[in-house]
């Protein structure tokens, strides 16, 4: 097997685990079924060990260590339940809760945004902190459609602006001042319309908290939503997606977890947010024909191909293949913009074919 | 994401030639770095000296400052009309109580602190005729990197800057790198409370620190020396520029860049340090991997105190064992800083080990009876006068949970109340924080919030819960400053109890 010759092992909780040499200790203690809360931690990001959440003792090491950025080697001691990383999770914990909203009653907002609310609940009891009132600004004046901040809800863990920055590549937003006042923030402040960004909503989506949040649906509580899986139609990736969707209708796009399908948890702005015209009026949802007064009526699809047939065909006999062109959408995959040069090739006799994102 | 060949470097440096910042001016730095805006805007707002630029001058609340009575200054100021705005320490201790004009030279302070007098037999001597005859790096080209190496373990040297870490450990790592491209970098980020040496050193004897750049920078196989001078220091850099370009042949192949500090104390912390040098926020990084083996660019990287380097020539020439013996409890001489209430303000070289009593005798006698000090600033919290008789060594105070540190001594008599004293040093780390890691952004919050509402209300119940916040501060921090954060509070309640009674709260003069 790929690998073996390397394997390692170290020990976790008094199990020995196997392990990769520089796999980080979190992945190999979550594989080994131990419990290690995190915060900060995104699958596609480098680690920070900002939130702290993390921390492990590790024999030899005279600090708690985290667990995310912690590389295993041969020997290695792991304790991720002592009565210190215990003590550690619950200060930790009450910390959090002395700064920070929990999102408890309001609408789920984002995927992953009951994390701070599962970390502090599996702390224990939490000490009584006066809440302290950290200045973090939001961004007021932020009129874009999809994507909103709620500052009271930040813990600061950057999975929003890492993930802008190392998976989106758009930079549009990054910490911004210092200390108690540190926030997300563009350049000035101002709206994501004025930024970089693509409102891909990926940070929306990696948000522990629901600081970021999808600013769309608004009214629905966590768990009043069934998923369904599908593909998104936009374009011939093949991105999967979740419809949240409830009384037959979609209320709102999630992605899947990172790691789960080929698209590691990502969408792009018409993927996440463009289901508007899916309940719309006006949307196309059977063939039209134009009868004799120009007017589109519903019709069926073997109406609709032949018609499509004849028209191609008289074009052919009057005016030869080379009067024919055939242009297949982006929306199209691999497999049918293939489809559509075998039909102009073989069936009409012509080369004239295109995809318009060959350009 | 940054576009390839960003030159992320020159991005605080634009900022800081630009004046006022501003969206468009972060959009033009943009298109001359290639960094994305947000991030550039992101970390402007990081630095104090880039983000809140204006007329008023910067009147310093460090603990010694208010002790020398910034609080009268402040109130001399008001009635004089000055605009002024309160800053963490300005690293003027000696001079205290200081306020610096927009050029950041001290407007009103006293006159400068003294200093050991002249002594030859002094491993850095501040008060001697400085030398530019770099007898000690020929000395070291003739010895050869390894016996160089051999000098430095020998002479005992740990580093000054705080951590106390063997030198030649550190140089070790770095020559064992594989990597051909490697740095020194000279920490001159001095921004502990109650500390100034290093400003004293490059300020009077440019050329023993210069000297003792070139031999590490030879030693270690580095062809650029990086000099970070606090910003709050122009006349530091402006010192060392001219000591460097008057040197001729003596330093040829060696590549001296400056980069100035931008108003944060953090980038003390070598990683923090780093980070500012490569136009980023000054947030500590996770170690390992240590600078020594990913540093500067991501290359091997010897970042080292003022002091530190001073210490070089006079081992080079005078040898390991004559530094070693320079030292009582700890190799080598320190130079220790001291203010507060003592008679002469200034720093003191001594061997490494002397007393709070020994130190105080060198600076003229206590003012009034002698309470409490902070043996190395803030980060070493507060001791009680029954410690005055300990060696004020790394190891020594390290056991009883203080630290030497930077060798900032403070000197607090009888008229402080130390819950007071704590708020003082809670307030400059609450502001110095970098907010990155959760423990000390939001724990140095509730320990300064709990602190002014015990002052204010006089109820202990307002403490509660502070034993464990400061338990996990110095447990699950990122770096150096979280950890020791705590220790103003934890330290002024443990040897200070009766001031943390109910309703005792006389304000600290």
């Amino acid at each position: 097997m790929n690998g073996m010759n390397h394997d390692i092992s170290i020990r976790i909780d008094g199990h020995s685990v196997p392990a990769r040499p520089g796999e980080s200790v979190l992945d190999v203690a979550r594989r080994a079924g131990a419990h290690v809360p995190t915060l900060c931690h995104d699958p596609r990001l480098e680690p920070a060990a900002v939130c702290r959440s993390c921390l492990v003792e590790i024999e030899g090491q005279a600090r708690l260590q985290p667990a995310c950025s912690f590389q295993a080697s041969p020997g290695l001691v792991v304790r991720t339940d002592s009565p210190r990383v215990r003590k550690h999770r619950q200060v930790l914990a009450s910390l959090y809760m002395a700064d920070h909203r929990l999102a408890d009653g309001l609408p789920q907002r984002s995927p992953a945004g009951s994390s701070l609310r599962g970390f502090a609940k599996a702390a224990g009891p939490l000490i009584q902190l006066h809440p302290v009132h950290s200045p973090r600004a939001g961004r007021p004046g932020d009129h874009n459609p999809y994507i909103g901040f709620d500052p009271g809800l930040c813990i600061l863990c950057a999975r929003c602006t890492r993930y802008c920055d190392q998976v989106h590549g758009a930079g549009a937003i990054a910490l911004a001042e210092r200390g108690r006042a540190t926030t997300v923030s563009t350049n000035g402040g101002a709206g994501l319309l004025h930024s970089s960004c693509e409102l891909c909503g990926g940070c929306v989506d990696t948000c522990p908290t629901g600081a970021m949040f999808d600013k769309k649906p608004s009214h629905h509580l966590p768990g009043q939503l069934r998923r369904v899986r599908t593909t998104c139609g936009f374009c011939g990736v093949g991105c999967q997606l979740d419809l949240n969707v409830k009384g037959g209708r979609v209320i709102k796009v999630t992605a899947p977890a990172p790691g789960q399908t080929i698209n590691d948890g990502n969408l792009c702005v018409k993927g996440r947010f463009a289901y508007d015209f899916i309940h719309h009026q006006d949307r196309l949802t059977q063939p039209m024909l134009r009868d004799g007064d120009g007017r589109l009526r519903p019709s069926t699809w073997p109406r609709a191909l032949e018609r499509v047939a004849t028209g191609l065909k008289r074009v052919q006999e009057r005016w030869g293949s080379g009067a024919l062109g055939f242009v297949s959408s982006s929306r199209c995959t691999s497999e049918e913009n293939y489809l559509l040069q075998k039909l102009a090739r073989a069936v009409f006799g012509t080369n004239n074919c295109h995809q318009c994102a060959a350009t | 994401m940054e576009r390839k060949n960003a030159t992320r470097e020159q991005v605080l440096l634009l900022l800081e030639q630009a004046g006022e910042l501003s969206p468009a001016l972060v959009r033009q730095v943009e298109r001359q770095t290639g960094v994305p805006e947000a991030e550039i805007w992101g970390t402007a707002r990081f630095y104090s000296l880039l983000s809140e630029r204006s007329a008023a001058l910067l009147l310093c609340r460090g603990l010694t400052c208010k002790l020398a009575g910034s609080r009268q200054l402040a109130a001399h100021l008001e009635q004089r009309g000055e605009p002024y705005r309160s800053v963490s320490c300005l690293g003027q201790c000696d001079r205290a109580p200081v306020a610096l004009d927009q050029d950041l030279l001290v407007r009103h302070g006293r006159a400068r602190g003294a200093v050991s007098p002249d002594d030859p037999d002094l491993p850095i001597n501040l008060a001697g005729q400085d030398d530019a005859s770099f007898a000690a790096l020929h000395r070291a080209r003739q010895l050869g990197p390894s016996a160089v190496l051999d000098t430095i373990e020998a002479s005992g040297l740990q580093g000054r800057g705080g951590a106390g870490f063997p030198a030649h450990a550190k140089w070790r790592a770095v020559r064992a790198q594989a990597s051909p491209l490697r740095h020194v970098v000279c920490n001159a980020d001095e921004g502990e409370p109650g500390t100034f040496k290093d400003r004293e050193i490059a300020l009077r004897r440019p050329y023993r620190l210069i000297e003792g750049l070139a031999i590490a920078a030879w030693t270690v196989g580095a062809g650029t020396i990086h000099i970070f001078v606090r910003g709050e220091f122009p006349r530091v850099r402006a010192g060392l520029e001219q000591a460097i370009a008057a040197v001729g042949e003596a330093l040829s192949g060696l590549d001296f860049r400056f980069v100035a500090g931008h108003g944060a104390y953090i980038c003390g912390e070598e990683t923090a340090l780093i980070q500012a040098m490569e136009g980023r926020r000054g947030t500590p990084r996770i170690k390992p991997p240590f600078p020594t083996q990913v540093g500067l660019h991501g290359q091997p990287t010897l970042v080292h105190n003022v002091e530190t380097l001073a210490c070089l020539p006079s081992i080079l020439l005078r040898g390991g064992e004559w530094f070693r013996a320079q030292g009582r409890t700890e190799p080598g001489s320190k130079l220790y800083c001291v203010t507060g209430h003592v008679h002469r303000p200034g720093v003191y070289e001594l061997p490494l080990g002397v007393t709070l009593d020994d130190l105080v005798d060198q600076a003229g006698g206590y003012v009034g009876s002698p309470r409490a000090f902070c043996p190395g600033g803030a980060s070493s919290g507060f001791l009680p006068m029954s410690m005055r008789d300990r060696p004020l060594d790394f190891q020594g105070l390290a056991r009883i949970g203080s630290m030497l540190g930077s060798a900032g001594v403070v000197v607090m008599n009888d008229t402080v109340n130390m819950a007071q004293a704590a708020l003082q040093q809670s307030i400059f780390f609450e502001d110095e924080s970098c907010g990155q890691c959760a423990p000390c952004r939001i724990g140095t919050q509730v320990l300064r919030q709990a602190l002014a509402r015990f002052l204010a209300e006089g109820s202990p119940g307002a403490l509660n819960g502070l034993d464990s916040v400061s338990w996990e501060m110095e447990q699950a921090s990122l770096c150096g400053l979280g950890m020791v954060a705590s220790r103003p509070y934890t330290s002024a309640r443990r040897y200070f109890p009766g001031d943390f009674q109910p309703a005792s709260s006389p304000e600290v003069s």
